[in-house]
């Protein structure tokens, strides 16, 4: 187990399913969950949701090598990121300067200051040589809603509960004293300090709306339909087919051993390009470095989709390619239809 | 205003709250505030003041995670047991003073345990005056009526270093209740 502190497991576990060969990296899910959620001032930095490029620093900058636990997941003293240097401020623009300036030169719309980093920070550059082995893609963030949480390991004063109900994780700020150390604990560095308020703050699941029967707004305004939102038990919903029936979606750093509820269908590659031109037979992605992400079981889980491609590419039927196609995106949530089911 | 100088300890961290900061802070076993000058004046309610050496001061926090602030301060038994260095126990409850270095006014806090500390607005008359100067931060707490000060007539301190991350139960305290 990866706390220590004893938790009654939840009735239900929400979780969500990505599956990152469809994500192009718009962001719509980054700005859907940051409009509805983190607009006020001291949220400006912080991103529930953010989508990074990979291989990358991501957001905060190396934020996988900072948490708290080690690759064998064993207790560490995490780090709190900086605001410069790991998260990078929201950037101010030259506004006056460049548009309302009435005598003198104007300025090229530029940010002031000096910003050092920011989410998209090394957007796009990915990893390898152009033409043999240049990759990248993208991986969409939010907090895991652990089964095991480091945040909640971390609080000395247990403002940090794990709903019964949902397995949802959420920080009571009535009791939070703004310690952080629920953000010095985090291995995704999914719990951020709101610096004005003084209490920490992190992804709520889009509780409201799940209490409602809607998927998260991340998941729902995600025009890739790459998300997939329901219970871990439910074997009708696509999450347990995914995950239990299929074992396609896995874990982010499962090695940390604290139990994410996030899971990610893993990116397939072209072939890399060895010196003659010629496809290597090897993916442009390197094995070892999905491994490093979501441990060995990427292997098989990579496996089992490109076989079931080719089944479908064949004209064979596959269950698994119709769900991640996602031919009705209501079909990628299920979350209490009986309460209410949303219509294109 | 008798002034005595205190020897202060490391607050342990192996029975904190939660299975993280005892184990990402078991090394640390040496208070970073080794000594604070208290002087206190019982002429008229309660006049406490500490005096400590603190390289970097804390006073504003508000715009980076990872800055926190400097601050001190006194808890008194509301119970005769009640033990000092876990902030009292169930059904033996502290009260305390608390000032920060980013606040105007002091705060008032209960506790029964160690991660059961609530804050409340001190009483209008609680003040604490602050002043920074020559490496030393000094913190004069005026406090007309306090009960269980008055009652018991010992007290304990705390400071955090905020330059150095300390919060919560990452402090330097007294080795235990100090006579008025």
């Amino acid at each position: 187990m990866g706390i220590s502190r004893q938790l009654t497991p939840p009735k239900h576990q929400v979780a969500m399913v990505l599956d990152l060969n469809k994500c192009l990296g718009c962001h719509t899910c980054t700005v859907a969950c940051k409009t509805l959620w983190n607009r006020d001032q001291g949220t400006d930095y912080a991103y529930w949701n953010n989508v990074e490029t990979a291989p990358g620093k991501g957001y905060p900058k190396m934020w996988s090598a900072t948490g708290s636990r080690t690759e064998t997941g064993e207790v560490k003293r995490g780090e709190i990121p900086d605001v410069d240097q790991d998260y990078g401020r929201s950037w101010k623009f030259n506004h006056d300067k460049t548009f309302f300036k009435s005598n003198g030169p104007r300025e090229w719309l530029k940010p002031e200051g000096n910003p050092q980093w920011g989410p998209n920070w090394d957007e796009d550059r990915g990893e390898g040589e152009y033409p043999q082995d240049n990759h990248y893609f993208y991986l969409p963030r939010l907090c895991n809603h652990c089964t095991h949480p480091a945040c909640l390991d971390a609080c000395p004063r247990s403002a940090i509960d794990k709903r019964q109900e949902d397995g949802i994780v959420l920080v009571n700020q009535d009791k939070c004293h703004g310690y952080r150390f629920c953000v010095e604990a985090c291995p995704y560095k999914k719990v951020y300090f709101d610096p004005k308020r003084q209490v920490a703050t992190k992804c709520i699941f889009c509780l409201p709306r799940m209490e409602e029967g809607t998927a998260p707004a991340c998941a729902r305004q995600c025009p890739g339909r790459l998300r997939f939102v329901g219970y871990l038990d439910d074997e009708n919903g696509p999450i347990w087919k995914l995950v239990h029936k299929w074992k396609v979606a896995i874990p982010l750093h499962p090695e940390f051993d604290l139990g994410p509820n996030v899971f990610y269908v893993p990116p397939m590659s072209p072939q890399a390009i060895g010196p003659d031109g010629q496809p290597t037979g090897e993916p442009r992605i390197p094995m070892s470095y999905l491994e490093s992400l979501f441990g060995p079981a990427v292997r098989d889980a990579l496996a089992i989709v490109e076989a079931e491609r080719a089944k479908k590419k064949a004209g064979q039927p596959s269950e698994l390619m119709d769900i991640l196609i996602a031919y009705d995106w209501n079909n990628n949530f299920h979350i209490d239809p009986a309460v209410h089911r949303e219509v294109i | 205003m008798n002034t005595r100088s205190i020897k202060l300890v490391v607050a342990p961290t192996g029975f904190q709250p939660g299975g993280y900061i005892a184990k990402a802070y078991a090394d640390r076993n040496t208070a970073l505030t080794g000594k604070a000058d208290v002087g206190v004046d019982t002429a008229n309610g309660f006049v406490i003041s500490l005096r400590w050496k603190c390289q970097h001061p804390m006073i504003d926090a508000s715009d980076n995670p990872r800055q926190f602030i400097d601050a001190c301060a006194l808890l008194v038994p509301e119970k005769a047991d009640a033990p000092w260095i876990t902030m009292g126990a169930p059904g033996l409850p502290v009260a305390g003073v608390l000032w920060r270095a980013d606040k105007t006014q002091p705060m008032a806090i209960r506790a029964e345990g160690l991660g059961s500390v609530q804050r409340s607005e001190a009483p209008n008359n609680w003040k604490a005056e602050s002043n920074y100067a020559d490496g030393y931060w000094r913190v004069t707490f005026t406090l007309p009526q306090w009960a269980p000060l008055a009652e018991h007539r010992q007290f304990a301190i705390a400071v955090w270093q905020g330059a150095q991350s300390e919060r919560a139960g990452l402090k330097s305290i007294s080795e235990g209740w100090l006579p008025l």
